[in-house]
Order: structure tokens, then C-alpha cells, then sequence
């Protein structure tokens, strides 16, 4: 490493005294000698706003210390490659990063910000430590979530039986109305793991994901005959697919639409401008033999590169700030769940205000958390992209089939989990 | 009358093509006009209530998309770039091709080779280099990798080596300068390859999607390219109305430079020596 | 010899720039990549040290996790340059002749039309077309439908071949001016001379294309199809952002899946590998093109 720093430096000195007037070095003071504290993460969307807003706050509440936020679509890749001190990680990438040793244990700073593991919900908790230590902040958590229009449904339906008898009212009305849509790419890995969980299998097998198990393959079959079987969902709906079915308006032969969406929250804001009072939303029904949620959570996690006391103690500073219901509020009000218990009191005694917050929170009692291996993501890539898609958009598939695509997808994530670190 | 009916005939196929690449260019302006639900949720081409609202959205101080930012930077790298690459590679192939270069053949070797490698191959290297410097997210690594294409050299050295050499010789015999030669005889010879090289030099710049997403992070350094990319994949909803509006403003600016561009380089590509 | 500078001094100071650039933005990345693909580099961890050519091992040997991810996208890779050249030479041709044959009048008006869309950038070019072929309700699924072409809505970036079919049909509406362009350029440059030949002869139209114009501009079209080749080797933007890789990783393109080893799996030595895996693949199949075309040069 230091080798090949070197030979780079050669060949390259000659481009940066041509060509730059140098970077920004070490120093973390800005210009009114304020300590910088540098916090990237991926709110690229309209929840950036509200993260902004917490930021914004923080940084005007006080004097010490300043947070220089960065939204970044890629931002793992950015964090990977860049210097940040703060970051905000998926619940499922916590344990990758860990591995990496990219991220400290910041049970130390708890203490300082004055927080305990008791202020958060469990499922959060659950999340945020790993190997019984913490490393992180559980700010939310996302599950999959039920849209549906009042126009069509009165009352959130609660079980598959539900859906189907749904379906066959909307089908009598109009052959283009679905009760739901089954998307081929895009959220698969909740429905996936929705389904799982509803079903009681866990897919954690030693540090891999073990996809290959008749039950786990009976599971998925859920979709394959929801699409093809009991067709209560259009076949061939692409990325986004459920949602996009959603907004959609039935047109005959060339548009169909469905009155529920198993969605991601973050879509709540087109719903809402679309559908108005008719949106309702509502925990997730049972398809599987027990209720389950499964989504995925925002951790606020601090690389392993801080060992400044003085940014520590702005960290906590922010912590603190940030956990404060007054403040965190500002998360539900952009339609994301805080897991922090003060926040959730606040959040369920103005729940009209904070509708979607407050269903999600009403999911975490039996929200079952994503199995913690090594690259979680890359493990579960092969089943994202093909399976699910093979799956929902194979009018014959059987069990048999599904189960050698399972023992592939299998063998690609112990391939994966071997690449961790020893 | 046989040759108004040929000529009828090819005048209507002319215009239904017309109307095919027409067509996404129309389907995105109305788009754009249209209010979020509509764009969801209607497939016609016009929109039912015509609304400025995305517009507004893109332009407001709070948009997570700053648009106009993106177009300066574009125009910033693509015009820095280009004249960049312009100026050393018609120094380097006159040099190739009229004078004593030591190692002239391994050098023009070299380039032939690195012609046909892709881009992917030094992408990464590249991408740790200027990481190595603390260079990223700044205009530096957008700008100075297009100078290493070795297309510009080829281009211009076969031009050259095609092209008599009496004028210039005439010029030499007369007393001038190398750098006069180059200004007063060479330059106004290969102006066309010149500008058609520094179309394709512009269009690579401004097209290049997976490198400045390597090495920009903030967003208020990203390009135009690479700004719509990361509305596309934006990790929340992006409605198709407010998209197709922002696709508008980065691709005005474009079009514009495109139809004053195309005389010249409609002239450039018809005279220029790509044979 | 010359008042001044000796030709020697300006020959090397002229070249010099360009020499720097090469060899700092292209050699030296390019050893760089060489180096790094003989370790076991991981993005997070760093350099876990030496393993000699143990990454192209990897990737070659089948059953390995990138051994399938490079093959897969290989095959689809070629798939695209198989699917992709033959429209995009032969409709930039077919366009070309259009306007060749186009009163001159209309002819600067129609080739500005042809060509506007490449003015446009290749995520703008996605923007669109993704919402165009959008499955339920789309434009153009309904357009198809309400004029009576198709039956039902087609899937078309979640079935294949529908999936490439639209990823053609954008990279064609994109970039297929540039190809146009470059033969208008050669058919202008037939002698006219050639055609009134053969007009005394009482040629038809097809004839003289095929007995005259073809010979003729037959050292652009090479020129068009080997770079043509290059391009859709490199296919990365639209696969990406239209089709994102789908259905089943069908469209997943070599520089997708070389990304995803370095920047997903972490494996910077093994992307790197196919990086210079993929470069050697299209050395070779230039090459090959080349003298091909050469040998056909020389047997005229």
C-alpha cells in the first residue's frame, strides 16, 4: 500500500503542482473556529429536507460545533472512498461495516449524549448491536407499509383472505381494478423477507444467507400464486411495479390499476398528493401463517477514523439534539418512523398529523429484524435480481425449479460471506 | 412527373421519421408540464391540466436538484476540456507527423493500441489516483483524463500524413517559424478535423456518466449527465412530471449549442479526412 | 540549420504535453490496474497482499461467483453488439440515402432533425425512454394499442426480448445521427461522374447503390461499424438506468458488472482483472475487424 502510494506520487507530482492549489488537509475547524464534524448519508429524496432541518438546527442550537452535511445518492460508495465522521447506514449494511472495520462501537457515546438502550424501541435496538456491543443510533425504522384507496376498499384488509375476497369484488367491477400489484424488481428483498418472517424462516445460516429451504421456497410460491394462481395481482408489473399499479387509473385494455399497495413509506407523499383523504394506510395483512413486518432501518453510526475527543464530544452534542423528541419529530413529519420511544409518544398523540409514522410504529412489536451477515446486500443481490423476477413472471415454475435457483442463489452468498474479513 | 412522384415519396418517408425522433422530445416537454398524479397516472400525450408547478419545484432555493449549477459545471469542464485536448493533440500530431520525434514508432504504436482499450480498464486506477491526492470532487479529475485520448492525435496525424507538404515546405524555405507554420499553414488545413475532433472530444465530455459519478460527490459539483442520473435512481420518489422537467432545462442549453454548432460541424465532418 | 530552435527542440516540446497526459492519465493508471490485479485488494480492508495471477484464476475457472458474473455478462455484452451494429450501420445508412435523395432545400432541415437527438445525454435519452416503455399504461404501449398494432400491452423492460429491444431502440434514437452524418459525408464525396456513367447505361436505382455507391463509401462504413463495435462493447448508461441490469440480470453489461466487483462485492483487485480481462476481449475482436477489412482492402 505505502509502495504504491509512492509510485503514484512520482508519476503524479508533476499534474498537482501544475494543476492544484492542494486540498483541504486535516483541519476540521471552520472559518469562525467552529469544529466541523462531517456526516454524509443517502437522503436524496424528500426526506432529505427533514434531515436538513434536524441539521440545520442542530448547527444554529449552539456555538462548538458545526455539521457539514452530504445527501449522496451513492453514498457508500462515497463513504468507502471518502473522510466522514458521521454516517447513516441501513440496518442491514450495520454488520458489513463492522466487519470492515469502517465503524466504531459507540457505546461510549451514549453515555455521553446521556441516552440508553431503554430510550429505543427494541426492534431498534436489535438492529444497532452487533456482537453485544453498540454501533449505532437507530433513528428509524422503514417496513414495508400498506397504501389503499378508500374508493375502492373501506377498511384495510388484515388477511389473505381479505385480499382475495377484495379481489373479487374489484374483478366483478372491472376486469382491469387488482386488489395488489407484485412488482418484479425494486422492493423484492421486503417481500422476500416479509414472507419469511411471516413464515418463520430464518435465512441466517452460520455468516451466510441460506436461501435453499423447502419451507423458504414454499413461502415464495405465495407470490408466484398470487400472481398466477388466485390472480389478484397483474402479471408483468415491472420495477416499482406496486406502487406505480397504484397511481395508476384502469383504462380498459391498456392500463390496470390496484386498490392496495405493500409499498415503501417514502412513497407517501405522491400517494398523498394523488389520493388525499381517500390514501389509507395501514400495517401490513397477514399472508404468511403469523404476523411479521420486515423492512429496514436508519442507523447513525461513526467511522472507525474519529479518535478526536473534541469531535466526539460534538457527535454526542448532536446525538443529543437529534434524540430529542422536539427535534426527531421533524423525521416523522417527513414520513419516516423514529424508533426512539419519546418520539413515538409524541408522534402517537398527534397521529393524525403523523399518519404514516404512526402506522409504522404500530409494525415494530413484530417487526423481525434482517439477518446480520457479511454484505448482506451482495448476498442477497442473485435473489433480487433474478429469483423474485423468475418467480413472479413464470406462469409454470414449480417448486423443484425454485429450489435449484435457491441453491444457486445460495451458493453465490457463501461465496460472498467467504470474502469477510478474518 | 416521374421524378416529383420519386420525390413525393421520399419526402413523406422523410417526414414520418421526422416525426419518430420528434416524437420523445414532444412527449417530454408535455410531460413536464404535466402535475404529479397526472404523470402517474395518464398515459396521453397532452397534458389534461397544464401546470408550471415542476418548473417551480426546480428553481426554488430548496431543490435537491440545482440545475443550473449542473449546466454551468457542464459548461465549465466540457469548454476547459475540449479546448485542452484540442490544442495538445494538434501539437503532438503535427509534431508526429512533420518532425524528429525520437521514438516516433513506439509512440505512434502506443497510441494505436490504447486506441481500442476501453475506458473501463483505467477507470479505477485512475479513480485512486486523484483519490491518493485528496483531487476528488473538484474540476480537476473532470477535466485533465480526456487529454490522455489518444483519438485526437490518430485523427490528426493521418490527416496530416495524407496532406502535401509544399506549403509548408514554401513557408520553411521563406524564413517562417515553426510556430508560424503551425498558425499559418497548418492550422486553416486541418481546421475541419479539428473541429470534428473537437465535437467528439465536447459530446464525450458531456455524455460521460460513469466516471464523474466515480469521482464527484457534492452535488453542487456535479455535472448535468450525471445529475439527471442520480434523479433517475434517486433512493426516494421521483415524479415523472418533475423529472421530464429538469431533463427539459439541462437539455435546452444543449440543443441550442447543437443548432449553432451544426452548421460548423456539418462543414467539418464533409471535409474532414475520415476515410 | 534553422534560425532558432533546432526542429529536434520544437519537435520534442510540442509533443511533450501530450506525451505528460498520456503517461500520467492513461499509462500510469494503466500499470496501476496491472498491479492491482495481481492482489487480493479489497476496497475496505486495503491490500491483503500478493496473489500472482490468482484473480484471473478466479474469474476463468467456471463455478466461481465471478467466473458467472463475468460470463453472464460477457454473453450479454455480446448479445448487445450482435443485436445493436447491424441497425445502427444499416439505418444510418438507410437515413443518409433518404436525405441524399431529399430536394436540397428540405435536405438541412431533416438532417438537423436526425441529428438533435445526440445532442441530448445518454441519462437525459434514459429519462425518457424509461417512462416511455413504462409496462402498465406507458406511452408507447398505448399508443400501440389505441392504433390497433397490439393486442395487449407488451412488458417491455421487464421481459426479454422486449428488454433489449428498448434499450436498441434508445441507443438507436440517440446516437444514430453521428453514423448518419459520417455517411452522408462519404456519399457526398462520390463522383457524380460515376452515376451519370451509369445512367447511360439504363441502371436502376439499386443497381448503381450496389455497383457504385457501396464501393465507394466502403472505407467509412469500416470506419463506422469497427467504432461502432467499440461503443456497444461499452454499453453502461442506458442498460443501467432504463432496464437497471433486468430482467434476471439480462442486461447486466460487462462495466455493470465490473462496478458491482469493485464497488459492491469490495473486490478491487478482482474487478480490476476483468477490467483488463475485457480489454484484451476487445483488442482482440478490433483487431480482428481490422484486418479483415484490411485483407479486403487488399484483395480490390
Amino acid at each position: 500500500m505505502k509502495s504504491l502510494k509512492w509510485l503514484v506520487l512520482l508519476i503524479a507530482s508533476v499534474l498537482v503542482l501544475g494543476a492544484c492549489s492542494g486540498g483541504n488537509g486535516a483541519s476540521t475547524k471552520s472559518k469562525d473556529g467552529k469544529i466541523q464534524i462531517s456526516f454524509i448519508n443517502g437522503f436524496t429524496g424528500g426526506d432529505g429536507a427533514y434531515m436538513k432541518k434536524i441539521t440545520d438546527g442542530f448547527n444554529a442550537s449552539q456555538d462548538k460545533y458545526e455539521i457539514v452535511e452530504s445527501q449522496e445518492k451513492e453514498h457508500y460508495t462515497k463513504y468507502k472512498s471518502g473522510d466522514y465522521d458521521l454516517v447513516v447506514i441501513h440496518g442491514n449494511n450495520l454488520e458489513t461495516y463492522r466487519l470492515d472495520g469502517m465503524i466504531q462501537d459507540v457505546g461510549s457515546l451514549y453515555e455521553k449524549a446521556g441516552l440508553k438502550e431503554s430510550d429505543f424501541h427494541k426492534a431498534g435496538m436489535d438492529l444497532a448491536k452487533l456482537d453485544g456491543k453498540l454501533y449505532g443510533f437507530p433513528i428509524d425504522i422503514h417496513p414495508l407499509t400498506m397504501f389503499y384507496n378508500k374508493e375502492f376498499v373501506n377498511e384495510a384488509p388484515k388477511t389473505y383472505e381479505d385480499i382475495l375476497k377484495l379481489n373479487q369484488e374489484l374483478q366483478a367491477k372491472n376486469k382491469d381494478l387488482y386488489a395488489l400489484g407484485v412488482p418484479s424488481t425494486g422492493l423484492v428483498e421486503f417481500y422476500m423477507l416479509m414472507i419469511a418472517a411471516q413464515n418463520g424462516v430464518d435465512l441466517k445460516d452460520g455468516n451466510a444467507l441460506n436461501f435453499a429451504q423447502p419451507e423458504f421456497a414454499d413461502a415464495l410460491m405465495t407470490f408466484h400464486d398470487m400472481v398466477w394462481k388466485d390472480k389478484v395481482s397483474p402479471a408483468g408489473l415491472g420495477l416499482d411495479g406496486e406502487f406505480k399499479t397504484f397511481m395508476k387509473e384502469a383504462e380498459s385494455g391498456k392500463a390496470v390499476q390496484s386498490a392496495v399497495a405493500l409499498t415503501g413509506p417514502w412513497f407517501y407523499g405522491a400517494a398523498k398528493e394523488k389520493y388525499g383523504d381517500n390514501l389509507g394506510i395501514a400495517p401490513i395483512p397477514q399472508i404468511g401463517k403469523q404476523p411479521a413486518a420486515y423492512g429496514n432501518a436508519h442507523m447513525l453510526a461513526v467511522s472507525a477514523s474519529v479518535k478526536d475527543e473534541q469531535v466526539k464530544e460534538g457527535i454526542a452534542e448532536f446525538v443529543k439534539y437529534m434524540f430529542t423528541p422536539e427535534n426527531l419529530i421533524n423525521w416523522a413529519d417527513g414520513g419516516q418512523a423514529p424508533v426512539h420511544l419519546k418520539t413515538i409518544e409524541k408522534v402517537t398523540a398527534e397521529q393524525d398529523k403523523y399518519q404514516i409514522a404512526y402506522q409504522n410504529s404500530l409494525q415494530f412489536d413484530s417487526f423481525v429484524a434482517p439477518p446480520q451477515v457479511y454484505q448482506y446486500g451482495e448476498q442477497i443481490r442473485y435473489m433480487n435480481e433474478k429469483v423474485f423476477s423468475k418467480l413472479v413472471t413464470t406462469e409454470k415454475l414449480t417448486k423443484e425449479q425454485l429450489m435449484k435457483e435457491l441453491e444457486s442463489a445460495t451458493k453465490k452468498a457463501q461465496q460472498i460471506a467467504e470474502t469477510e474479513p478474518k | 412527373m416521374r421524378r416529383k412522384q420519386k420525390n413525393i415519396i421520399v419526402v413523406t418517408l422523410a417526414v414520418l421519421i421526422a416525426v419518430l425522433f420528434l416524437l420523445p422530445l414532444v412527449w417530454m416537454v408535455f410531460t413536464s408540464f404535466k402535475t404529479l398524479s397526472e404523470s402517474m397516472s395518464s398515459s396521453a400525450i397532452l397534458p389534461n391540466v397544464w401546470t408550471l408547478q415542476n418548473y417551480i419545484d426546480i428553481f426554488s432555493p430548496t431543490s435537491d436538484a440545482p440545475i443550473l449549477l449542473w449546466v454551468f459545471n457542464t459548461a465549465v469542464i466540457t469548454i476547459i476540456g475540449t479546448v485542452l485536448v484540442v490544442a495538445i493533440d494538434i501539437l503532438a500530431a503535427y509534431s508526429l507527423a512533420r518532425l524528429q520525434v525520437p521514438g516516433k514508432k513506439i509512440i505512434i504504436g502506443t497510441i494505436i493500441i490504447a486506441l481500442t482499450v476501453p475506458g473501463i480498464v483505467t477507470l479505477f486506477p485512475a479513480f485512486y489516483m486523484f483519490k491518493s491526492f485528496n483531487l476528488l470532487d473538484t474540476f480537476i479529475p473532470l477535466v485533465l483524463p480526456y487529454t490522455a485520448s489518444t483519438m485526437g492525435v490518430f485523427l490528426i496525424y493521418n490527416f496530416l500524413i495524407s496532406f502535401p507538404k509544399d506549403l509548408e515546405e514554401a513557408a520553411y524555405l521563406d524564413g517562417a517559424s515553426q510556430m508560424q507554420i503551425l498558425r499559418h499553414v497548418i492550422f486553416p488545413a486541418i481546421k475541419p478535423v479539428a473541429v470534428t475532433l473537437g465535437v467528439i472530444t465536447f459530446m464525450g465530455i458531456y455524455n460521460d456518466y460513469l466516471w464523474p459519478s466515480l469521482v464527484i460527490n457534492s452535488n453542487e459539483m456535479k455535472t448535468m449527465t450525471l445529475g439527471i442520473a442520480t434523479l433517475i435512481q434517486g433512493s426516494n420518489f421521483v415524479n415523472p412530471a418533475g423529472m421530464m422537467a429538469a431533463t427539459v432545462v439541462a437539455t435546452i442549453p444543449a440543443i441550442v449549442v447543437f443548432l449553432v454548432a451544426n452548421k460548423y460541424f456539418v462543414k467539418s465532418v464533409t471535409n474532414s479526412g475520415i476515410k | 540549420m534553422h534560425k532558432g530552435t533546432s526542429t529536434k527542440t520544437w519537435a520534442i516540446l510540442m509533443v511533450s504535453p501530450f506525451i505528460l497526459c498520456f503517461i500520467l492519465f492513461w499509462l500510469a493508471p494503466m500499470f496501476l490496474g496491472v498491479w492491482v490485479s495481481l492482489h487480493n485488494w479489497n476496497l475496505s480492508s486495503g491490500n491483503n497482499g500478493f496473489i500472482g495471477l490468482q484473480n484471473y484464476i478466479d474469474i476463468l475457472t467456471p463455478g466461481s461467483l465471478y467466473n458467472e458474473a463475468f460470463m453472464l455478462a460477457l454473453k450479454n455484452t455480446l448479445v448487445f453488439v450482435v443485436i445493436s451494429v447491424p441497425p445502427l450501420v444499416i439505418i444510418a445508412l438507410g437515413l443518409a440515402l433518404i436525405l441524399d435523395h431529399l430536394p436540397a432545400k428540405l435536405k438541412p432541415v431533416f438532417r438537423t432533425i436526425y441529428f438533435v437527438s445526440y445532442s441530448i445525454s445518454v441519462t437525459a435519452v434514459s429519462a425518457i425512454f424509461l417512462w416511455l416503455f413504462n409496462e402498465n399504461g406507458g406511452f408507447i404501449n398505448n399508443l400501440l394499442v389505441s392504433m390497433g398494432i397490439l393486442g395487449k400491452p407488451i412488458n417491455w423492460l421487464s421481459e426479454q426480448p422486449y428488454a433489449w429491444v428498448s434499450v436498441l431502440i434508445a441507443t438507436v434514437w440517440w446516437t444514430i445521427g453521428f453514423n448518419m452524418m459520417l455517411f452522408i459525408n462519404a456519399l457526398d464525396e462520390v463522383d457524380p461522374s460515376l452515376y451519370e456513367a451509369s445512367d447511360l447505361d439504363g441502371a436502376n436505382g439499386f443497381k448503381k447503390f450496389i455497383y457504385i455507391t457501396l464501393p465507394q463509401i466502403k472505407h467509412v462504413a469500416f470506419f463506422i461499424i469497427i467504432m461502432t463495435v467499440i461503443a456497444s462493447f461499452n454499453l453502461y448508461g442506458q442498460s443501467r438506468l432504463i432496464t437497471a441490469g433486468g430482467p434476471e440480470q439480462s442486461t447486466t453489461t460487462l462495466t455493470m458488472s465490473i462496478q458491482n466487483a469493485v464497488f459492491g462485492m469490495n473486490q478491487l483487485g478482482v474487478g480490476s482483472s476483468m477490467a483488463i480481462l475485457m480489454g484484451i476481449i476487445m483488442l482482440l475482436v478490433t483487431a480482428a475487424q481490422y484486418f479483415m477489412s484490411y485483407r479486403k482492402k487488399e484483395v480490390n
